[in-house]
């Protein structure tokens, strides 16, 4: 299902735990891994000079400055490197998401893996700065394959996992998510969680909705599920379907937990807007910043049309 | 300023006297925490002013899985206690801004440590304290420097919001085929 995987990563600790997924999925999937850094142009325009990760110093990126920081990134991941068998290092000067989707295009990758912060964290802090990485963002956005994004150390594993949580909005950008989670729970033979959550904050306000209208739109909601995924499945049966109401990314994230989901599939925005002028919908951000488990992004229908 | 004392029975005190039980009025008064006041004392002032929990949408859910935690011992000898504190950021490239925020954070040894990965019944009683202000400088060189302040009750309970939001790891990894 992976042939290709391009794991973008800033070599630092921040990275760590999506190199672990990274270098499993290369295992599991006996795939070809690009361990791929962008060096990046520092805030002043188009200057000739990067600034080092490590040791915040202004360089200049010659070519025996990039095989430096190659020979760094090995230096960085020669643990899991000691059990890859297909991964290669490369390094790259430019903007890091347009390096990034430009790799990806190049490469024809089946799946990009990134951390969603460059930098550690506070949580109090995240609040009040863009709740993703904007890299991450940029790269979500306009990816032709689906992205992983792993802000958490994965406590469930993704080379055995066996939960896949599949979060729609029944928009069409989530028909594909779809695809791309039912084929890959497929492949694993993992149970693929159907969920949805109705939201009743978009009633109109001091408008009380009765138990029989919530009642009915989950009924109607089980039938989309029925209608839309589950009459495609050509006879699998690891699957379960729920429906919840209340706040959407809440309630994904409750029932994710409940399940010990291993991965979360979504649409990368959630109404129905032109992909190229999509951002990640509020609803995917909410997730990824609080998700334990790793949370999937798919936004276009590339890589899962002949699913 | 207007104080309250959070009691370690999730009461709220106003001039030694329990204030009713709508207390949105008190949301900015400045708070003070009783002795042993620990992060179950706060899950009983949500129990006691039922209108704080709609102040976050994971409440509910916190609330629930407090309410199945045992009644007591649930504390972790990782850490020594929790505090919440104050930052503010001053960060000058490549925009000038300033932040300010709260956040929850477990302490061992004077070293603070992330708690998002602990289960809320791994931090229901340990002590709960208020710290100091953190002034953190981003410049040529990162600067700290620290002063005493005062929380609001509406400050508390949004904080301790937003850290829990965060709690949502699987207790365990269930495999299947």
């Amino acid at each position: 299902m992976f042939k290709k995987i391009l794991f973008a990563t800033t070599a630092s600790p921040t990275c760590d735990n999506a190199a672990k997924v990274a270098f499993d999925l290369e295992l599991k999937w006996d795939a070809k891994l690009y361990v791929f850094h962008v060096l990046g142009i520092p805030s002043r325009g188009y200057s000739p000079f990067v600034t080092d990760v490590r040791t915040g110093e202004i360089m200049e990126p010659d070519p025996d400055y990039i095989a430096w920081v190659k020979e760094e990134m090995k230096n960085t991941y020669d643990t899991l490197l000691a059990d890859s068998e297909n991964a290669v290092i490369e390094a790259a000067v430019g903007v890091p998401y347009r390096e990034i989707l430009r790799k990806a295009r190049k490469e024809d990758i089946d799946l990009i893996i990134m951390g969603s912060h460059t930098r550690q964290e506070d949580i109090g802090a995240t609040r009040y700065r863009n709740i993703v990485g904007s890299t991450m963002q940029r790269v979500a956005k306009s990816a032709r394959c689906p992205v992983v994004i792993i802000s958490r150390p994965c406590t469930t594993c993704w080379k055995l996992f066996s939960n896949i949580v599949f979060g729609t909005d029944f928009s069409k950008a989530s028909d594909y998510a779809y695809k791309w989670a039912y084929r890959l729970a497929k492949e694993v033979g993992a149970k693929l969680h159907l969920f949805h959550a109705c939201d009743l904050n978009t009633s109109a306000t001091g408008v009380s909705i009765e138990q029989s209208e919530i009642e009915d739109q989950i009924a109607k909601a089980k039938e989309k599920i029925e209608k839309r995924y589950i009459s495609k499945m050509n006879g699998y049966d690891n699957y379960e379907m729920e429906v919840r109401e209340g706040i959407p990314y809440v309630e994904i994230l409750k029932f994710a937990r409940e399940k010990t989901g291993d991965l979360i599939v979504m649409a990368h925005h959630t109404r129905e807007v032109d992909p190229e002028k999509a951002v990640l919908g509020s609803t995917v951000e909410q997730v990824v910043l609080r998700s334990a488990c790793p949370v999937a992004s798919v936004n276009h229908p590339d890589k899962v049309a002949d699913f | 300023m207007n104080a309250v004392t959070l009691k370690k029975d999730g009461a709220i005190n106003l001039n030694g006297k329990t204030v009713r039980s709508d207390a949105l009025e008190y949301l900015s008064f400045q708070i003070a925490l009783e002795k042993g006041y620990t992060l179950r004392s706060f899950f009983k002032m949500l129990d006691k002013y039922t209108l704080f929990a709609k102040l976050n949408d994971f409440f509910p859910t916190y609330t629930k899985q407090y309410h199945s935690c045992a009644e007591q011992g649930c504390k972790t000898g990782l850490l020594d206690y929790l505090e919440f504190g104050k930052t503010v950021e001053m960060i000058g490239a490549p925009d000038k801004r300033l932040e300010i925020y709260n956040a929850l954070f477990g302490i061992h040894a004077s070293e603070a440590t992330e708690i998002k990965s602990m289960q809320l019944d791994s931090l229901l009683d340990l002590p709960l304290k208020l710290g100091r202000l953190k002034h953190i400088v981003f410049g040529d060189r990162v600067d700290i420097f620290e002063f005493d302040t005062v929380y609001t009750l509406f400050e508390l309970i949004d904080g301790i919001g937003w850290e829990l939001s965060f709690h949502a790891t699987p207790e365990h990894c269930e495999l299947r085929r």
